[in-house]
């Protein structure tokens, strides 16, 4: 238990030193808004509208589809490297599963998911 | 057993999954032709009963006699799941309730027409995600076939995208599902970086004091480990408190979507619950010694109070409701707690309880959701004052539905009695003060829920309708299969020799 | 088991059949076939009952028939058979019951001929028969409460067999509420035996009593408490008040149940019980002073009332004190004696009653009749020989039982030192009434057959039917011979020894004779002496409504407040209705209103129900739709059981 001690005492110093920073701030500097302070900061470009904007839910289908290739990539790296020692057990078992990839793909194309308009 | 091996045990799972691609592809073909509005229900089916009679033809042996093979129980994967009796019963109970979803929901309204291939195939997967859960010996296999079943759940509870109610009850269901999976995925991970395992086994040694980080320290962590999980499990059973979305769900779910979902998830969630706090606790005989070895953490007690909270919470709120679904969905959180009565009992009576009420909870409340949905069908509502004067516009759906609400009360001489029967026997056979306390309770619930079922029975004998309401076409599969199931209740509640020896069987988990 | 015993069993299961044949199907037989069930079933009773009983008229009543059909309750160490007993005792009962109740069946095909409920009546009338046999040859008290209750239930069934005239569907249920009164006591009474002797049965009660078992005290209790039933159903004082109301019903009815029969039933039960009764001389007293009473009483107010039917149940009320008198004094041969006698001329004359209202289209006021005596010739002679029978005139079977009793009463005490008051008070009422009763029934039959017609000119008189004028000569043939059997002025005394087997030993007990008991001469002059009352009351009526019929209008001007008090039965229901009637009704409107609506609907019923309704309903608040919310418990309810188990272990 004690070992965990130190973790605590950094933990402790740490919080502090950011309220007393924060706070030290906040009580010395100067305050006179305006309403160009008070806008929210975007790199010195003028903000057009509103930050919560709807994105079209095609981002969301890409981004899915993307991943779950993405992870199939990562998947098949380790595969490869132990292919040998996996056998034709392995080369089936893969082919199954991009068999079922492959479908899912096959039914979102159908499907539209593709198709950007 | 290795993997190859191990894909021979797994058959059913294998015939869901291949059947869910073929409906998944049909569906995307567009092609129309008059065929396919039949052929995806056809198709599902034939995919539940290729797995179901596989799984039946491997296990009839060992119900009544004879031990063939693994069927005793060895574990499949290296461990990531179990096949025994325990998994056995549980996935013919979902395949059943699948099969019995899939029926009633022929024709109803609350499916939209467009996408009755994926309907079907989701239902198949989540079937498979059930299968697998029931079987999981493992945590990460837990994981991954609960979220299997969670995100089909999800979907088809906004199934409906028409109904406001059944979007709001998805969005609903994804975050409740997304923070409850989280909880138990975190204790999950406390686990894995406390004891570098993530096996039942493994926890059970670190329960015990035994495992790689030992001592009271070691106990502490695994039992907070273990109470995040359980808040996933008592997520998918609905227990109190975890049960919050369980009434907005069953509401704005497609209604044979519905009688699926509070008995599916249900089922596997208490196969889980079983499976993980006997594998935890000990192996064989009674539990007492296992209290003794990990610290005397009472963890059954715990269970008790779960239990005794939500059949009460569950009745009372029952209580108030109009809306028959919603009404079925606290009955649904009440049953829990009943169940988790025989997981407080323990031992091999109170898990012969548990798989026996489980199965006659299958067969009564899918009943009531399908007389639920044939009324909905016919009146656009399910309301309780469209069942009013039901009993003479439709007298055998209404006997149907009758029969079903008497069960559910747990009264004779239907299956709900029987049920409840042997899960008050094995708690008063288990004896202590606090067990007999909680049958106690469990004894006054079911006072309290006659109340709410006979107010339906009330409306359908007792009540005029105010207006013209259509009478119930009784010439489809859905009535079919609410009659089948009512002869069902019947024949269990005076002849359940059968489903008893089943049940008995599934309870001999690690002999 | 041997064939006669077999057969006890269907002597009250053939009634039944018919009453499940004509209740269930009667109405799509033909009158005839309905007729027909309801007379053979009865008939072949009454013949099975002779040939079971013919070991024991042989045997001079030594023998007994005992079949054990079934063990009916089973429960720890209460083991209750449904057996039934054939000795002499309930020989001569089912003899009577099934004789007198089939004649009054052929009476009734005639007397109900044009009813529209002719199935129902006659289904009631069987299942009355059935429940009746059930009574009277129960081997055990169970089963003899099982024949009590179902006459009790076919008496208020055919009281109101009219049910459309609310007037006579609350008479029946006057009976039966003042039944239940009695049968209250009876269940008490049996009870009390049980707690002591532990068994229910005759034998063992008998056993019991000779063992000393039941304690005196105990003994007294028990008996007061069975009289109590006996007092319901035999209609004596205090719960006579149902029987005159009872003729609300179809007069066959009132002469079956309410004459003859269901009414002798606690008559019966004391015989049966004769022993118990025995060793309780203040029990004794009692019903021997509550017969000898309600016999006075009665015939008092037999002396005013007009109804044909009324006359003749109050005098059925006195008869009935007769019969406890002798089961009192402990003459309990003579008791089932007068029972037998005055079935048979009760019988008659309700019957003959019957017909003289069936012949005026339903006129029931004597004071509207008067010489009817030679339209309806059959009837005036029937009921003639009756009368005399019920006056007690020689040879008239009347005579003979009722001189019985009141020479046991006047010979016998027992062995209280205040017993030989006891009967001799007993014995001068009964004298007493016994000339009232022959005043009154002699008013009956010259008002009714005698003088001038009073008849509203409209009325047709009907002249008699067959069905209905053989049962009446059937009956006044038994009413004159009936009393022979018994006669023991001639030193035979041949219905006592009939009886003795059974009641002999328990005579033995209670009774002590006077010494002047086997004294002829005296016992001569008593006979004497109530032949002489007979006469009194005879030539009395004689002079009053014969001579000059102008005088009891006068006598009632003259005395007219004691004329009002027994014309008005001495206001014994208005008693009732004020004192005991009220003040329940009152006190059961408070339990109502009170105490089951506040106290118990409120508190105990709907207010836990609404109890939980409110839980329920936070249980609803807690449901608020919003997803945040249902989150905030899941953490609460892992904080929850994490902080349990920490309490639960003791770390925190």
């Amino acid at each position: 238990m004690l070992g965990y001690g130190a973790v605590l005492v950094l933990v402790a110093l740490g919080g502090t030193i950011a309220v007393v920073f924060v706070g030290l701030s906040r009580y010395l500097g100067p305050r006179n808004a305006n309403a160009a302070k008070l806008t929210t900061y975007e790199c010195g470009v003028e903000p057009v509208k509103t930050a919560r904007e709807r994105f079209p839910v095609r981002f969301y289908l890409v981004a899915m589809l993307f991943i779950v290739f993405d992870i199939e990539a990562v998947f098949l790296y380790p595969w490869a490297l132990l292919f040998r020692e996996l056998g034709l057990f392995g080369l089936i078992e893969m082919a199954v599963f991009l068999m079922v990839l492959v479908v899912g793909l096959i039914y979102a194309w159908r499907k539209g998911a593709l198709e950007w308009e | 057993m290795s993997n190859l091996v191990s894909f021979g045990y797994i058959v059913p799972e294998l015939l869901l999954g291949a059947m869910a691609v073929i409906l998944f592809l049909l569906s995307a073909m567009r092609r129309r032709n008059l065929l396919r509005k039949t052929i995806f229900p056809g198709l599902a089916i034939l995919g539940l009963m290729a797995a179901l009679s596989v799984l039946v033809n491997r296990t009839s042996g060992g119900i009544f006699g004879g031990d063939p093979g693994c069927i005793s129980g060895c574990s499949l994967f290296f461990g990531l799941l179990a096949t025994d009796p325990l998994a056995d019963f549980f996935r013919i109970l979902v395949i059943s309730a699948t099969t019995i979803c899939v029926l009633i929901s022929i024709g109803s309204p609350a499916l939209p027409k467009g996408r009755t291939g994926e309907y079907h195939g989701l239902l198949l997967v989540m079937c498979l995600g059930m299968c697998l859960l029931s079987a999981a010996n493992h945590l990460l296999m837990v994981y991954v076939a609960m979220e299997t079943v969670s995100l089909c759940s999800y979907l088809l509870t906004g199934w409906d995208a028409r109904k406001c109610r059944s979007r709001e009850a998805g969005m609903k269901y994804v975050l409740f599902g997304g923070v409850a999976s989280g909880v138990m995925l975190f204790g999950m991970s406390l686990f894995y970086g406390l004891f570098g395992d993530l096996s039942f086994q493994g926890l059970h040694l670190a329960l015990q004091g035994s495992g790689a980080l030992s001592g009271a320290m070691g106990q502490w962590a695994a039992t907070l480990s273990v109470v995040f999980m359980f808040a996933g499990f008592g997520y998918k059973i609905a227990a109190t408190p975890f049960h919050m979305w369980c009434p907005d769900v069953y509401e704005g779910a497609p209604t044979p979507f519905t009688a699926l979902l509070s008995v599916g998830p249900k089922a596997v969630g208490m196969a889980l619950i079983l499976r993980f706090f006997y594998s935890i606790f000990l192996f064989p005989g009674s539990m007492e010694t296992v209290i003794g070895a990990s610290g005397q953490i009472p963890w059954l007690l715990l269970i008790g109070i779960v239990s005794a909270v939500t059949m009460t919470l569950g009745n009372l709120a029952a209580l108030v409701q109009n809306n028959v679904k919603r009404l079925l969905a606290y009955s649904s959180i009440a049953h829990a707690g009943y169940i988790l009565m025989g997981v407080t009992a323990g031992g091999q009576e109170g898990f012969e309880a548990v798989s026996l009420y489980m199965a006659v909870y299958l067969i009564m409340n899918m009943g009531a959701f399908a007389v639920v949905s044939l009324v909905e069908k016919a009146s656009g509502s399910e309301e309780l004052q469209v069942f009013r004067g039901l009993g003479k516009r439709a007298p055998l759906v209404a006997l149907v539905m009758t029969i079903f609400l008497i069960s559910l009360a747990g009264l004779p001489p239907t299956a709900g009695f029987i049920g409840k029967l042997y899960l008050f026997a094995a708690l008063l056979e288990r004896g202590g003060f606090w067990f007999l306390m909680l049958a106690l309770v469990g004894v006054t619930n079911s006072v309290v829920s006659l109340y709410f079922y006979a107010r339906v029975l009330k409306s359908m004998y007792m009540e005029k309708a105010d207006t013209d309401l259509p009478t119930i076409p009784i010439r489809n599969p859905a009535a079919v299969t609410a009659t089948a199931l009512s002869f069902a209740t019947l024949f269990l509640g005076l002849f359940w020799q059968p489903l008893a020896t089943a049940a008995r069987w599934s309870a001999t988990l690690f002999h | 088991m041997d064939i006669k015993t077999s057969i006890l069993l269907w002597i009250p299961l053939l009634p039944l059949f018919g009453a499940i044949v004509n209740g269930l199907f009667g109405r799509h037989f033909s009158r005839p076939l309905v007729s027909a069930i309801g007379c053979g079933t009865v008939g072949m009773a009454f013949v099975l009952g002779l040939v079971a009983s013919a070991d024991i008229f042989a045997s001079n009543g030594e023998a007994r028939l005992v079949q054990s059909v079934y063990a009916w309750i089973t429960a720890g160490n209460i083991s209750i058979q449904l057996s039934f007993l054939l000795d002499s005792l309930s020989v001569i009962m089912v003899l009577v019951v099934a004789g007198v109740s089939f004649l009054i069946h052929v009476y009734s095909t005639g007397y109900m001929r044009d009813d529209p409920s002719h199935a129902r009546y006659f289904a009631y009338l069987n299942l009355f028969v059935f429940s009746m046999l059930v009574l009277v040859l129960g081997d055990n008290l169970p089963v003899l409460f099982v024949g009590w209750e179902g006459v009790g239930l076919c008496s208020y069934l055919l009281i109101g067999f009219w049910f459309e005239d609310p007037a006579k569907a609350s008479a029946g249920k006057k009976a039966f509420i003042v039944n239940r009164i009695g049968d209250l006591g009876f269940l008490i009474g049996m009870f009390l035996l049980f707690g002591a002797v532990g068994s229910l049965s005759i034998d063992d009660l008998r056993a019991g009593t000779a063992q000393g078992l039941i304690a005196p005290g105990l003994a007294t209790a028990a008996c007061l408490f069975l009289f109590l039933g006996a007092t319901g159903k035999s209609a004596q004082i205090p719960l006579y008040v149902w029987l005159p109301d009872a003729m609300a019903g179809p007069t066959p009815v009132s002469a079956l149940i309410h004459a003859a029969t269901m009414v002798t039933a606690g008559v019966y039960m004391i015989a049966r019980l004769s022993f118990l009764f025995a060793i309780s001389p203040t029990a004794s007293a009692v019903v021997a002073l509550v017969g000898g009473l309600t016999a006075l009483i009665a015939a008092t107010i037999g002396i005013t009332q007009k109804d044909i039917k009324k006359v003749l149940a109050y005098s059925t009320v006195s008869q009935l004190g007769y019969m406890f008198v002798a089961v009192g004094v402990g003459a309990y041969f003579a008791g089932i004696f007068h029972l037998m006698t005055h079935a048979f001329f009760k019988a008659c004359l309700f019957l003959g009653s019957g017909a003289v209202i069936h012949a005026l289209s339903g006129v029931q006021d004597i004071t509207k009749m008067g010489g009817l005596r030679k339209k309806l010739p059959w009837t005036y002679w029937t009921f003639l020989i009756s009368t005399l029978a019920i006056a007690g005139f020689p040879p008239f079977a009347g005579f003979f039982s009722k001189d019985e009793i009141l020479w046991k009463a006047l010979s016998s005490t027992s062995h209280a030192p205040w017993a030989s008051w006891v009967h001799l008070a007993a014995y001068g009422m009964g004298i007493l009434a016994a000339a009232i009763t022959s005043f009154y029934m002699f008013r009956l039959v010259f008002l009714t057959f005698h003088g001038k017609s009073r008849l509203d000119p409209s009325i047709h008189v009907h002249h008699e039917m067959k069905s209905m004028s053989y049962p009446l000569a059937v009956l006044a043939g038994l009413a004159t011979v009936a009393g022979w059997v018994g006669a023991s002025l001639f030193g035979i005394h041949s219905f006592a020894d009939f009886l003795d087997p059974v009641v002999g030993a328990a005579q033995k007990t209670a009774v002590v004779m006077r010494d002047f008991a086997h004294n002829h001469s005296i016992e001569w002059a008593a006979a004497v002496g109530s032949v002489a009352v007979a006469f009194i009351g005879l030539g009395l009526a004689w002079l009053l409504y014969i001579k000059s019929p102008d005088t009891p209008w006068r006598l009632a001007e003259r005395f007219r407040f004691t004329y009002r008090l027994v014309f008005n039965k001495y206001w014994v229901d208005e008693f009732y209705e004020a004192f005991i009637i009220r003040p329940i009704h009152a006190f059961s409107v408070f339990l109502w209103r009170i105490v089951d609506v506040v106290i118990i609907d409120g508190f105990g019923v709907n207010g836990p129900a609404r109890l939980l309704k409110g839980i329920g309903h936070v249980g609803r608040r807690l449901q608020s739709g919003n997803v945040q919310a249902y989150a905030f418990w899941l953490f609460a309810g892992v904080a929850g059981a994490l902080l349990y188990l920490a309490l639960a272990v003791g770390v925190i």
